[in-house]
């Protein structure tokens, strides 16, 4: 079975998706057989405990990272086979990243924060970093540095910069991990705005009211897959249909 | 935002570190120009000195020629004459246009500032074709011809009677005014030559005889008469051009030395602009990781890098170039004090193609030093990112 919202284009397919490194003679299974769909416009959380294979699982769906074995589609595009140059293209304007420490540049402000994924894109881009901006709320913030901005802004900067290029699909590594549970709630509000207006959203979180704002949940415990079918992680409810693949 | 933009922010980061790592490539860079512009500047400022003599040869006493050579050039009081009667000797040699007999004297005003008086016969303008005067050269008894500096410190004019400088009881008359020279003739006063003789008690004496050949591709003909002269025995036969040629060796010796010296600072520059961009790139990975996250492609990373280490050297190239400029003034200075002949014009004399190679040298450096740094930084893989760790916006 596969671990999947519906029947739509899936924006990402992952099939038999497995990450092993090697330590010394040590074989690390950090991700195992893995397969899994994501549909256009869906909004799912990976959740699981620390080591789980959370960051890998983003890593192999970001392009960052080549699969050791499986097949991984992004949208219909077969990952395995691309060059180096050609997932660096993929990722630039397809995928937008949001990470746990913002990543922002502490030398540059706001504004030129926003519009680096369009310098590497090579596109003009004042107008769209100023509809970003707004998107945010940050124009106030627009010529400021990021020591100067609060950590909920700081996350909100990162959002509209991994939006800057109009991705396919958002990628987010722990986006409320550094933020206490107000500033948590401004950014899940956003993320939840941004999937209602179309935008495919795939996000790593520990947050269980992030989680919960998923349309579903998928856990990852020692490097398999398991779906909740409940997104109330408080709940007691056992997981059900745990293992995809054969095992 | 550009490139260059996006590179110029990075000097944001960690400005004394850049600061001292552009400070060396100041230093070397400082030190190419200085010597470049000496080079430029002492060789145009000995030449036109020479050709300022306007003669071909030079006789002078025995003893060192290029003393001789400078002291007929700057002005000074000379400790050993030539025979009046020489000059016929030198006027026979078929090749010698013009020999122009001078008795040259230095003597100090009661402000301490040097006079030198020139007596010389009216040929003399014939080897000064780029003298301007107002006036005419001495023709009568104490007629004087005075230099441009010595007319405006003592507020003379044509036709004033004076008292001379330095020389007890003794006034001539202003016949004519030299045009500003730029050399050490604006304090020179030009009089006739048995004028000058009697001032000082030296008759039927010279200090130097200037000759003048109608052919300068006869010069080593000419040379070869005039020491095979009678005369020839008792005096020094100095061709200018050997003079220049001789000045331009020893120096040369100095110039590469001091090439090394620049060299040397260029290299352990480089290195330190190299260790410094290596230490940001490690400093830098997570983000480096996240830009390659974010789209920017490996040939991106190595040209912001790149671009980061061109404008640190380029940076450090303008400092220099400008430290050196203004220092110029102490350089020239401390070289002319070790050099044996100086030019009284100055010696370092920039164009625009000395700052064009120090900034081609800075180009250069920048982009070898860049080159490991940038490397590195471009095979930063971009999952470095996703891994945990704070330390960055």
């Amino acid at each position: 079975m596969r671990l999947s919202h519906g029947h739509r284009d899936p924006v990402i397919s992952a099939v038999g998706l497995s990450k092993i490194y090697v330590r010394g003679r040590e074989q690390v299974r950090a991700l195992d057989n893995a397969t899994f769909d994501l549909q256009r416009g869906e909004f799912v959380a990976i959740v699981g405990p620390s080591g789980a294979g959370k960051s890998t699982l983003l890593n192999l769906v970001g392009c960052m990272d080549a699969p050791s074995s499986g097949t991984l589609k992004l949208s219909g595009q077969s990952v395995g086979e691309l060059t180096e140059a050609e997932r660096t293209r993929l990722r630039r304007d397809r995928i937008g990243f949001v990470f746990q420490h913002f990543g922002l540049i502490p030398t540059l402000t706001v504004a030129e924060n926003i519009a680096l994924p369009a310098l590497f894109a090579r596109r003009p881009f004042p107008e769209r970093a100023e509809e970003l901006l707004a998107k945010v709320g940050l124009e106030h913030r627009r010529n400021h540095r990021p020591h100067e901005l609060s950590g909920g802004e700081m996350q909100r900067v990162a959002i509209a910069r991994a939006l800057m290029n109009e991705p396919l699909l958002l990628l987010a590594d722990e986006p409320t991990g550094n933020l206490d549970s107000a500033t948590g709630e401004v950014i899940i509000k956003l993320f939840d705005r941004l999937n209602r207006e179309g935008l495919t959203i795939l996000v790593v979180t520990h947050n269980p009211a992030l989680a919960k704002a998923a349309h579903r949940q998928i856990e990852l415990a020692d490097g398999r897959l398991h779906q909740r079918l409940k997104t109330d992680l408080q709940s007691d409810e056992p997981l059900v249909n745990l293992q995809t693949g054969p095992a | 935002m550009t490139w260059v933009q996006l590179s110029l922010k990075e000097w944001r980061r960690r400005p004394l570190r850049t600061a001292v790592t552009t400070a060396g490539v100041a230093i070397a860079t400082a030190a190419l120009f200085s010597l470049l512009a000496f080079q430029r500047g002492y060789r145009e400022g000995v030449r036109l000195e020479l050709d300022r003599l306007g003669a071909h040869v030079l006789l002078v006493p025995k003893g060192c020629p290029y003393d001789a050579a400078s002291m007929a050039l700057h002005g000074a009081s000379w400790p050993c004459y030539l025979k009046q009667r020489y000059l016929n000797e030198v006027r026979t040699v078929p090749e010698v246009a013009t020999a122009a007999p001078v008795f040259m004297a230095a003597l100090y005003d009661a402000d301490s500032m040097m006079i030198v008086y020139v007596g010389a016969e009216s040929n003399i303008m014939t080897l000064r074709a780029s003298w301007r005067v107002t006036g005419c050269f001495p023709a009568g008894e104490d007629d004087l011809l005075v230099g441009s500096e010595i007319a405006r410190r003592y507020a003379w004019h044509i036709g004033q009677r004076v008292r001379l400088p330095g020389l007890a009881n003794q006034s001539g008359t202003i016949s004519g005014v030299l045009a500003p020279t730029q050399s050490s003739e604006d304090t020179f006063i030009h009089l006739r030559l048995t004028d000058a003789q009697r001032y000082f008690n030296h008759p039927d004496e010279l200090t130097h005889i200037l000759v003048r050949l109608g052919d300068p591709n006869d010069l080593d003909k000419a040379v070869t008469q005039l020491r095979g002269c009678d005369a020839g025995l008792t005096m020094n036969v100095v061709p200018l051009a050997h003079v220049f040629h001789t000045i331009q060796s020893m120096v040369n010796s100095t110039r590469l030395l001091l090439g090394c010296v620049a060299a040397v600072a260029f290299l352990v520059a480089g290195a330190g602009v190299s260790n410094t961009i290596l230490i940001a790139v490690a400093e830098r990975r997570r983000e480096l990781g996240m830009m390659r996250a974010i789209g920017a492609s490996q040939f991106d990373i190595f040209r912001l890098i790149w671009l980061e280490t061109l404008q640190t050297c380029l940076g450090g190239a303008l400092a220099g170039i400008t430290t050196a400029f203004f220092a110029s003034r102490g350089v020239e200075a401390w070289v002319r004090s070790s050099l044996p002949f100086a030019p009284s014009s100055s010696l370092i004399h920039w164009e625009w193609w000395v700052v064009a190679a120090c900034l081609g040298c800075a180009l250069i450096l920048g982009s070898l030093a860049g080159l490991l740094p940038a490397s590195r930084a471009a095979a930063v893989p971009p999952m470095m990112t996703i891994r945990g760790g704070g330390g960055w916006a």
